[in-house]
């Protein structure tokens, strides 16, 4: 009889248990997408200010790469979707795009300046 | 004796910078340019004839060229030309027609591009032919679809068997002014890949890119306007120049803008001596 209850308290304690672990489980992805909720959310109230300058800035860099003939195919793309996001008010998106582009920017730029000067390749036999 | 000496080692070194700037002269002139880019090709197909490249890719792909002459059975660009047939012969609204502007016409195509000194700039085939139509009166066509390709294809098909002749006239120094920047473009790198139209079809024709191989840049004017599969329709250079800078992740030209007629104005010039065989049908 004694054992009969230790058996069944032990069953009822392990299905608590996995009650209980299945609960955290099915709880983790919606917490981890509360968490990011609250991260982007801090993101899109944060910064208004420094999206629209990253933005500015952007379109400077691909404005002097283009002055080089050296913008590249996706920079005023790239600038275009930071701008939607601006306007969507998703800061931190806007921001991460409008860098990318003003990257792309410096590098096409950097690119055209040096290849400003023609230089005919080696495999070519003068 | 001094002052004799003093002016032997002044004629030397005048003698010496002409002789330099001669060599260089002759070493970037237009035609030594073309004869290095001919030997490019002798010396990477050794087996291929000069004539063949107006094939494009199906000069050097043999299993690419089975389905092309297949293609070229029932080409694909032959509505095209019907259709330019209608648009050569159809008055515009002032009575007009195409021949008041091109009387030579139709088969014009081996007349282009040509340095134009009274506007001071390359003339191509597709400019000429809307400036004709807005003489009289017409909206301009655009450069890279649409119906240009079905006139550009009439005249391309009765050019047919003319040979590639640009001329670089040595009477205006900006007609070799146009044709140097034309030939920088060709060989600059742009693009986030970094590449120049020479890197693909100079350094390595008959390499892969993906699946597709590269074609040679010798006789790549010479079958225009192009029916490619890939578009689905008939199509101007200008358009085919966007789209490879477009695959070098280049922001691509204004169609008709004078990088994109400098560029052909040089790449046609590498092309000299070669036949006209447009429209082409391509991948």
């Amino acid at each position: 009889m004694k054992m009969r209850k230790l058996t069944a308290m032990l069953l009822l304690g392990g299905a608590v248990a996995f009650a209980s672990h299945s609960a955290v489980s099915a709880d983790k992805p919606a917490a981890k997408a509360a968490d990011k909720a609250a991260v982007t959310k801090a993101g899109n109230g944060g910064d208004k200010a420094a999206a629209e300058a990253a933005i500015a800035a952007a379109e400077s860099a691909r404005k002097k790469a283009a002055s080089a003939d050296g913008e590249w195919r996706d920079t005023g793309k790239m600038i275009k979707k930071a701008q939607a996001a601006l306007k969507e008010g998703d800061f931190a998106k806007a921001v991460k795009l409008a860098d990318k582009a003003k990257k792309q920017g410096e590098l096409g730029y950097e690119q055209a300046q040096a290849q400003q000067e023609l230089k005919m390749p080696s495999y070519l036999k003068y | 004796m001094k002052h004799l000496s003093g002016k032997l080692l002044l004629l030397s070194v005048v003698a010496a910078v002409a002789v330099a700037a001669q060599a260089s002269a002759e070493k970037a002139s237009p035609e030594r340019d073309r004869e290095v880019f001919e030997n490019r090709y002798k010396e990477r197909f050794p087996d291929v004839a000069k004539e063949e490249y107006v094939n494009g890719i199906y000069a050097i792909d043999p299993v690419g060229r089975e389905s092309w002459e297949a293609i070229e059975e029932f080409p694909p660009y032959e509505l095209f030309i019907d259709d330019g047939v209608v648009m050569w012969e159809t008055p515009f609204a002032n009575g007009k027609t195409y021949k008041d502007c091109f009387p030579d016409g139709p088969g014009i195509a081996h007349k282009y591009p040509y340095w134009d000194k009274e506007q001071g700039m390359v003339m191509t085939l597709p400019l000429a032919l809307n400036q004709c139509r807005e003489k009289h009166g017409e909206k301009p066509l655009k450069y890279k679809k649409g119906s240009i390709n079905n006139i550009l294809s009439y005249i391309a098909s009765e050019s047919r068997g003319q040979v590639t002749n640009v001329v670089i006239p040595e009477d205006d120094p900006r007609a070799l002014e146009a044709y140097e920047k034309g030939k920088k473009f060709y060989y600059t790198r742009r693009g986030q890949l970094n590449f120049a139209c020479a890197n693909c079809h100079v350094q390595n024709p008959g390499m892969k890119i993906r699946s597709e191989m590269l074609s040679p840049a010798l006789g790549h004017t010479t079958h225009w306007p192009v029916y490619r599969s890939k578009w689905g329709t008939v199509g101007t250079l200008h358009r085919r120049f966007t789209g490879c800078n477009k695959q070098v992740r280049a922001k691509p030209f204004k169609a008709q803008g004078e990088e994109y007629r400098n560029l052909e104005y040089f790449l046609t010039y590498m092309s000299n001596g070669l036949t006209l065989n447009g429209p082409g049908a391509r991948k």
